[in-house]
């Protein structure tokens, strides 16, 4: 069965074609809008195109992805229609919709957190250990959700964050730091050659006993931090000032990736959980995967460490066609008419 | 045009401001939230959904842009609607991802931070404008608020 995965919930448009039979589950189609060319993507003429507009990015990328086959390159269509940003949601589902009407084929309409979930069943060793239950850490610029998975499509979010996400954190923490967008790759580096114990930075809510976040605080403590160390270079010690940063990052990244490998321990311990899943563009985190795998393998032995493969930690519509299998698979599907944009929608 | 100021020393300060803030909240009010990262936009946001009995207890909307929140039937407005555009590149952004679309709807109180970013599209809107700005000398945890309606 081919399915045509349409994502369009905040920055990215991206369409796949997923193909799901029994002994294998094949990513035939992955296209993200910003890793295509733009003179690629138009076929050479470059419109006026708005800042930030789904519309012609989506019909570019499914005229691409379908090609020569037409509506016979797919069986049915995945679309995610929640939680996420109303106008954007819903040019995603309008081209749902029109595929569904003049192919007949089903639609189904999917949530981009369980989306995020699928990411990890895109990979072939994770599916072998796929056994409920589960839990999900989903880690993002947008997200930072502890996810049980009771059984297929069946979950609770049992921890989340109070206020900013993770992925959050190490942007705006780059931010104040003076660090280029996107902050977090640029913290992963800098930490390499830091000091973890360099800056003395909190843990929020480390041991509240609840599985929520709160990351806020992070900012005001680096900024406080990072204040007397600015203008170090100012007054002539570059290498004093590239030291502090180096030591400052890799005090942030320790504080953030401690608090949560320590909560999502916790709750897969609690939980009794049998396979622990690592998701969302921030589970690209390096020190995060090891930390997160030596933990898994020291304190909960027999449980599978299912983190998703690099090519679909960030928004893509292979996780969306891939969850919308998982629902295609239930017996679910939609009436074309009546699917809607839901950008509150919770998991 | 009627201005203000409000010192926050701690944390249960920001429920105080956010309650006077409510009460002088003209109806269809848009309040925008001027400060530096850390400042606390998004706590002031926290303490005013508490006030008007949101759903759920708002979270950053800096990735999402927009997350919108159903309030207590007591409250004077029907909706929160919590904006953030430090993301958006440039003011036109703001009419492609529906931000006309947001503002024209009445009973919500519409709340943007950083709206430095969207130029001249607010005046546009023809609403009640009240804007606030947080300010904090480096070195000190005080926080200064000042606000001005027109």
């Amino acid at each position: 069965m081919r399915i045509l995965g349409i994502e369009t919930s905040c920055d990215e448009t991206a369409i796949s074609i997923l193909n799901v039979s029994e002994k294998s589950v094949k990513v035939e189609q992955d296209l993200v809008s910003s890793q295509i060319p733009i003179h690629q993507k138009y076929g050479g003429v470059v419109p006026e195109v708005a800042a930030r507009s789904h519309v012609p990015e989506t019909v570019a990328l499914i005229t691409q992805a379908l090609g020569k086959k037409g509506m016979k390159a797919f069986d049915a269509i995945a679309v995610t229609s929640g939680p996420g940003l109303a106008t954007a949601l819903r040019v995603g589902i309008e081209a749902g919709r029109v595929m569904a009407m003049l192919s007949g084929k089903p639609i189904v309409g999917v949530n981009h957190l369980e989306g995020h979930l699928a990411s990890s069943w895109l990979n072939a060793e994770n599916r072998k250990r796929w056994q409920y239950p589960m839990l999900a850490l989903v880690v993002s610029g947008g997200h930072t959700e502890l996810v049980l998975m009771k059984e297929a499509c069946k979950y609770r979010i049992i921890g989340q964050t109070r206020d900013d996400a993770a992925g959050e954190a190490f942007d705006k923490s780059a931010k104040l730091m003076g660090l280029p967008y996107p902050g977090g790759p640029q913290i992963a580096k800098l930490a390499l050659e830091g000091d973890v114990k360099g800056f003395d930075l909190p843990r929020p809510m480390l041991r509240d006993g609840s599985f929520d976040f709160s990351f806020s605080g992070l900012k005001t403590a680096v900024r406080q931090a990072w204040e007397p160390w600015a203008d170090v270079r100012a007054h002539g010690n570059a290498t004093l000032f590239e030291q502090k940063k180096r030591d400052l990052a890799a005090s942030l990244q320790q504080a953030i990736v401690d608090v949560l490998v320590t909560k999502t321990i916790s709750a897969a311990k609690k939980h009794k959980v049998k396979g622990v899943l690592l998701v969302g563009g921030v589970s690209a985190n390096l020190m995060l995967r090891e930390r997160l795998a030596l933990e898994i393998k020291t304190q909960l032995v027999g449980v599978a460490f299912l983190p998703s493969d690099k090519l679909y930690v960030t928004d893509n519509a292979a996780m969306i066609a891939a969850a919308g299998y998982w629902r295609l698979k239930k017996g679910e599907k939609h009436d074309w008419k009546k699917i809607e944009a839901k950008p509150e929608w919770n998991l | 045009m009627e201005s203000m100021k409000f010192i926050i020393h701690r944390v249960e300060d920001w429920n105080l401001l956010a309650q006077q803030l409510v009460q002088r909240l003209p109806s269809n009010a848009v309040l925008t939230l001027s400060g530096p990262l850390g400042a606390g936009k998004t706590t002031l946001v926290q303490a005013i959904a508490r006030v008007l009995g949101a759903s759920q207890n708002p979270r950053s909307p800096t990735f999402s842009l927009v997350r919108t929140y159903k309030l207590a039937n007591t409250s004077p407005f029907s909706t929160l609607v919590h904006v953030d555009a430090y993301r958006l590149e440039s003011p036109s952004d703001a009419i492609t991802l529906g931000f006309d679309e947001l503002a024209a709807e009445d009973g919500s109180l519409l709340v943007i931070e950083w709206p430095e970013r969207l130029g001249s599209i607010l005046n546009a809107l023809h609403k009640p404008i009240v804007r606030l700005t947080i300010t904090q000398d480096s070195g000190s945890e005080v926080r200064r608020v000042d606000f001005l309606m027109n």
